[in-house]
């Protein structure tokens, strides 16, 4: 078959960003997969071992526990982010000084460090000298200090909080520029035709927005799904291996057990859990048909 | 009480005043066209009779009530937009059906009125479609249909046919007013063209600059158009001004000796007593001009041809005169020819006189 010239051309101008993700991104992934056929420790030697580590993960306890706190932090927090993200959108979304301002007082905390915030938000939390226990106890909604991080699911919801502040930001700019996209006339005549304000939000705005919608959800999953830092800080992975996410349980195989073989054989599961559940979810929420 | 009456209505956008206190009133089953140049707030002035626009002062009323501070759902108006506005993830039936589906009214009753106004409007074959896969005709009806469903008291229209090519602005037009003559309701209409304005509807209120400059019907308008920006707006080719100076009044006749040619007696329509020697301008419409030969007695100017415009129908001349530059148009085919030096005869009798205040007088 002759080469198409404009294929060739385009390929081209492609090949920057080709070399690009074969370099940063196919070659270690890769190095990754073949490192995870292998015994290597983070001290030197190892040997070829075929899929022994995939076996060891599948009969690993530990392993499967993590992935289920993954799993069970992502879906607590994706509706949280999501709704919370809208919600903050549709209060903020007109340019008038005010809410462009508190846009920006919303958005602000994206820019800091996660380990940052997880930090800032581990005093705030603590049992001795924490606010957030002192405002709880003196609105009497608690009789005496939490101590937040002794136990799994304060732990998890105290985590929750601190990354909904960090990043929800993000998800309502998002969301802004969504709702700011439709046309305003569309809006206008949704009202005339006597829409109220949440029939217009969820007949008119909301299947506006579902690209942007679908990006942030895919966004916060994938974030979700790899989370570490905050809980690395925040609760240490405990008590005991109970808030251990997988990425947690990844690490500490190896850089704290050196077993560089098993962690990399972990990290190509998540992979694959993380691409199968973001295509089947790109499948399920395309738009059908023609806009 | 009139069907649509506006009272005292100003606009201010922060300290720029767009509408400048109008009054204005359509009476039922009127369709009234707002027409006037960009920039003019017509469509500021529409929207303020949505509710789309609050006002800043004055108020508005429809079919007796004042709306002045009702939700545009609640004015019994439906509205079409430039655009269409058309919700672009529901089908035609959707779109169409949707004031009725918010409303809550039961869907056989919604279903059988969405398939009457597409039936109405020629969509029975598009109701399952997406507005993406309709053309841009079919996509103006199902923004009519959508206001049609409704069974409002008034239909607005902003410019909704400026969106369309030449051929399918003339078809719609037709069927605009077709729909109006069948329907009989009131309608306002949003437009810059004079066209549009003319052809639609039996009233016109030509706005400028944020006031009402006149209003009348169409033939009113183009007749005896009230100041030198309804002359100029109303009427293509644009209506000649040439400047001239005052030499005599005698009864209603009005001489005026034009700047670099002759003099021509314009007929005023009145008001000429206490006219006091000075600059006037008169207003020639450029079919009430006639070539003659540049040494006839009826000549009042003469020129050399520009250019010639044969149409067709008619054959358009631009003269330049001593007076500056010309537009004749004549129904017949002239055999004049660019370069040309032709006189001009000016039907005094259809002539305008302009003062300094640009009113006609």
């Amino acid at each position: 078959m002759k080469p198409n010239r404009a294929g060739l051309v385009g390929l081209l101008y492609a090949m920057p960003a080709l070399l690009f993700v074969a370099a940063l991104v196919i070659y270690p992934l890769g190095q990754l997969f073949y490192t995870s056929l292998t015994s290597t420790s983070l001290l030197g030697g190892g040997k070829f071992i075929g899929l022994g580590n995939y076996e060891k993960a599948f009969n690993d306890s530990t392993f499967w526990s993590a992935l289920g706190f993954t799993l069970k932090y992502t879906l607590f927090i994706t509706p949280v982010l999501m709704g919370g993200g809208f919600l903050l959108a549709l209060l903020t979304w007109q340019n008038t000084r005010l809410k462009q301002f508190t846009r920006g007082v919303i958005f602000m905390p994206w820019v800091i460090g996660l380990a940052t915030s997880s930090l800032l938000w581990y005093w705030l939390f603590d049992h001795r000298v924490g606010p957030i226990n002192k405002i709880l106890v003196d609105l009497n909604l608690i009789e005496a200090p939490l101590a937040w991080f002794t136990d799994a699911e304060l732990g998890l919801w105290a985590v929750i909080i601190s990354v909904t502040w960090k990043v929800i930001g993000f998800g309502t700019i998002l969301f802004v520029a969504a709702i700011q996209s439709i046309d305003g006339e569309i809006t206008e005549a949704s009202m005339i035709d006597g829409a109220s304000y949440w029939q217009r939000v969820r007949r008119i705005i909301l299947p506006l927005s579902t690209r942007s919608i679908l990006l942030t959800t895919l966004i916060s999953v994938v974030g979700s799904m790899v989370a570490f830092d905050q809980f690395y800080i925040m609760t240490q992975g405990g008590p005991k291996t109970d808030t251990f996410t997988s990425v947690y349980w990844m690490y500490q195989n190896s850089f704290i057990y050196f077993k560089l073989g098993y962690g990399s054989a972990l990290a190509i599961i998540l992979t694959v859990i993380i691409f199968i559940g973001a295509a089947t979810q790109v499948a399920l929420t395309r738009p059908r048909g023609t806009e | 009480m009139q069907h649509v009456e506006i009272e005292n209505v100003h606009k201010s956008f922060g300290s720029v005043e767009v509408i400048k206190g109008i009054d204005l009133s359509v009476a039922k089953g009127q369709f009234c066209a707002l027409l006037g140049p960009s920039g003019c707030g017509k469509s500021t002035l529409l929207r303020m009779i949505a509710g789309l626009e609050a006002v800043s002062s004055g108020k508005v009323f429809v079919n007796g009530a004042d709306v002045t501070n009702t939700h545009p759902a609640k004015r019994q108006i439906a509205m079409v937009f430039q655009s269409y506005a058309l919700y672009p993830h529901m089908t035609v039936r959707q779109n169409i059906s949707f004031s009725l589906d918010v409303a809550g009214r039961p869907k056989p009753e919604a279903a059988q009125r969405t398939e009457e106004v597409a039936r109405i409007l020629q969509l029975t074959d598009f109701l399952d479609r997406k507005p993406a896969q309709l053309s841009g005709g079919q996509r103006q009806r199902v923004a009519i249909g959508r206001a049609l469903v409704r069974s409002p008291e008034v239909f607005l229209f902003d410019e909704p046919l400026s969106n369309l090519d030449a051929m399918l602005r003339v078809q719609m037009r037709f069927e605009l007013a077709k729909l109006h003559e069948e329907l009989a309701t009131t309608m306002i209409y949003v437009t810059h063209d004079q066209i549009e304005a003319m052809t639609l509807a039996s009233k016109i209120v030509v706005l400028d600059a944020g006031t009402i400059s006149q209003v009348g019907t169409p033939l009113e308008l183009y007749n005896q158009p009230a100041n030198k920006f309804v002359a100029g707006f109303i009427g293509s080719p644009q209506m000649n001004f040439l400047k001239g100076r005052m030499e005599t009044v005698a009864g209603r006749e009005v001489r005026l000796e034009l700047a670099g040619s002759g003099s021509v007696a314009i007929l005023a329509r009145g008001g000429v007593e206490d006219l006091k020697p000075g600059e006037l301008e008169i207003g020639i419409r450029p079919e009430h001009i006639r070539p003659c030969n540049p040494g006839d007695a009826e000549a009042n100017l003469s020129g050399r041809v520009e250019l010639v415009e044969h149409l067709g129908n008619s054959t358009v001349l631009y003269v330049s005169t001593g007076s500056g530059r010309l537009v004749v148009q004549r129904s017949d085919d002239l055999s004049i020819r660019t370069g040309d030096t032709i006189g001009l005869a000016v039907d005094a009798s259809r002539a305008h006189v302009f003062g300094a205040d640009q009113r006609a007088i």
